[in-house]
């Protein structure tokens, strides 16, 4: 063991360390930045620094070796906290482009009131599309408003657009509504501005084709030409869709010889295939103008 | 350790460039959120070698140059360091270590003593520091480097210290090794 000579001497020489570290940090605190010890600083850095700068170039690969493994190790949780951004990024633009797309739907079917001739006070009612037939060959949408929000059988269903349909089946909550593509459909149709009426039905089987019927050939009918429906009434029957509805474009006619009527090609103005939102017309409503809806 | 103008010069040595290496090149890289901290090495491996006196000298002059040359608040480095090499000294003089692998563990303590430390007093200096999750992860992660690299500093300091010193912990480990005056079982006094 060591005697008490030697351990005063160790616990003096640690005192001695201590206070003097202590003192420092006293001395160092309450001088300014011109005093002693900050002098002192200066000169020890001024002395130093070209031996630290010789040092920082010999290290240099070093560094970089620390730096290489650093990275290294880093760039793992980096590339997950990357992969996370990202995959939050994708879903705020999805949800962003989705706001977009469902901004401009709406803006277009609330526009689509604003058409000239379009029928007024026909009590429109918005639904959201729940459902979609997932072929061409059946032609339905399921929509969120049913029997309870005033929506009744055989009622006409406008989306972004123009026509798309007309309910056909309604429960408290929801309805089906058979869109004018669909094999069943055949919508009283007028051209718009001549006035030549016919019957419009789809091309089974491809959505973006409807075909307009029983157009005499002494009727001139033009490509970009506009369709509406023609709400004829008689005093024992009368179409479910109003007048002034847009159906479609005109966009190609084929003159048969041999027959008495014109085939009338047209493109639905609504987008079948995509409509996220529709408005069920509760009403039938009045048409005042049979002008040609705006381009 | 002898008292000669020797081993102060060796101790200083050991003292600048490991101030100069950490300041200049190491201390900037960065390792799993730490970094590689020589100072307490040196200290530790001086004070594991020399004893407590000489490792509490060696801490305040190592702190003081590493204030001086960083630039902080002189005499906060210096007092973290005497304690750590107070401490370590005190560890060898009590315990007398003499296994091949202490460097580890004892690396690992000083340097984990040294952050904690200097982290206290930086945050009793500094107003408005916090104790945040990144501290604590550098900390650890700074003592884990220690550990990792005590073995060839200790080795180092121990080659430039060895002719200084009085008594080298690692020889006593040798001759432990070989009793040639013990008995087969090891036990003095039971030759057969």
């Amino acid at each position: 063991m060591y005697d008490s000579k030697v351990i005063r001497r160790r616990r003096a020489a640690l005192a001695i360390f201590v206070v003097l570290s202590l003192g420092m940090l006293t001395v160092y605190f309450g001088e300014s930045g011109g005093g002693a010890l900050h002098s002192v600083q200066r000169g020890a850095q001024a002395v130093f620094a070209p031996l630290e700068t010789g040092v920082n170039r010999a290290l240099k690969p070093v560094r970089d070796l620390f730096g290489w493994v650093g990275d290294t190790f880093d760039a793992k949780g980096e590339n997950e906290q990357l992969r996370d951004e990202v995959t939050d990024l994708r879903e705020r633009l999805g949800e962003s482009e989705t706001a977009r797309h469902d901004v401009r739907e709406l803006r277009q079917l609330v526009g689509l009131h604003e058409t000239d001739g379009f029928p007024q006070g026909t009590e429109p009612v918005g639904a959201r599309v729940i459902v979609r037939s997932p072929t061409v060959w059946y032609s339905t949408i399921g929509i969120d408003k049913g029997s309870g929000d005033g929506i009744r059988l055989d009622q006409p269903v406008v989306a972004a657009g123009g026509l798309v349909g007309k309910v056909t089946d309604v429960t408290g909550g929801s309805a089906e509504v058979t869109l004018i593509t669909d094999a069943s459909s055949a919508v009283a149709a007028q051209v718009m501005p001549n006035g030549a009426t016919g019957i419009v039905h789809p091309v089974i089987g491809n959505p973006k084709d409807l075909l307009l019927d029983y157009i005499t050939k002494g009727r001139r009918v033009t490509e970009g030409t506009i369709v509406v429906t023609s709400g004829f009434a008689t005093d024992e029957v009368q179409s479910i869709f109003p007048r002034g509805i847009p159906i479609g474009r005109v966009v190609r006619v084929d003159p048969d010889e041999f027959e008495q009527f014109q085939r009338v090609h047209l493109a639905p103005l609504a987008d079948i295939r995509g409509i996220d939102y529709v408005q069920v017309l509760t009403e039938r409503g009045v048409t005042t103008q049979a002008g040609v809806p705006a381009q | 350790m002898k008292r000669t103008p020797d081993a102060y010069l060796r101790c200083a040595l050991l003292a600048i460039a490991a101030v100069l290496l950490q300041i200049s090149g190491l201390g900037s890289g960065r390792v799993l959120g730490g970094y590689v901290d020589l100072a307490p090495l040196v200290v530790a491996a001086v004070a594991i070698y020399a004893g407590a006196v000489p490792g509490a000298a060696m801490g305040f002059g190592t702190g003081l140059l590493l204030d001086l040359l960083v630039g902080g608040t002189v005499g906060a480095s210096s007092l973290v360091l005497t304690a750590v090499g107070y401490g370590v000294g005190r560890y060898r003089e009590v315990r007398d270590p003499a296994h091949g692998l202490m460097a580890i563990p004892v690396g690992a303590a000083a340097t984990l003593g040294w952050v904690v430390a200097f982290a206290a007093v930086s945050f009793m200096l500094d107003v408005g520091a916090t104790v945040s999750w990144l501290v604590l992860r550098e900390m650890a992660a700074t003592t884990l480097l220690g550990a990792i690299i005590a073995l060839p500093v200790f080795a180092i300091c121990r080659r430039v210290l060895r002719p200084v010193l009085l008594v080298d912990p690692l020889d006593l480990r040798r001759r432990r090794r070989a009793p040639r005056d013990a008995g087969p079982i090891g036990l003095r006094g039971l030759e057969v």
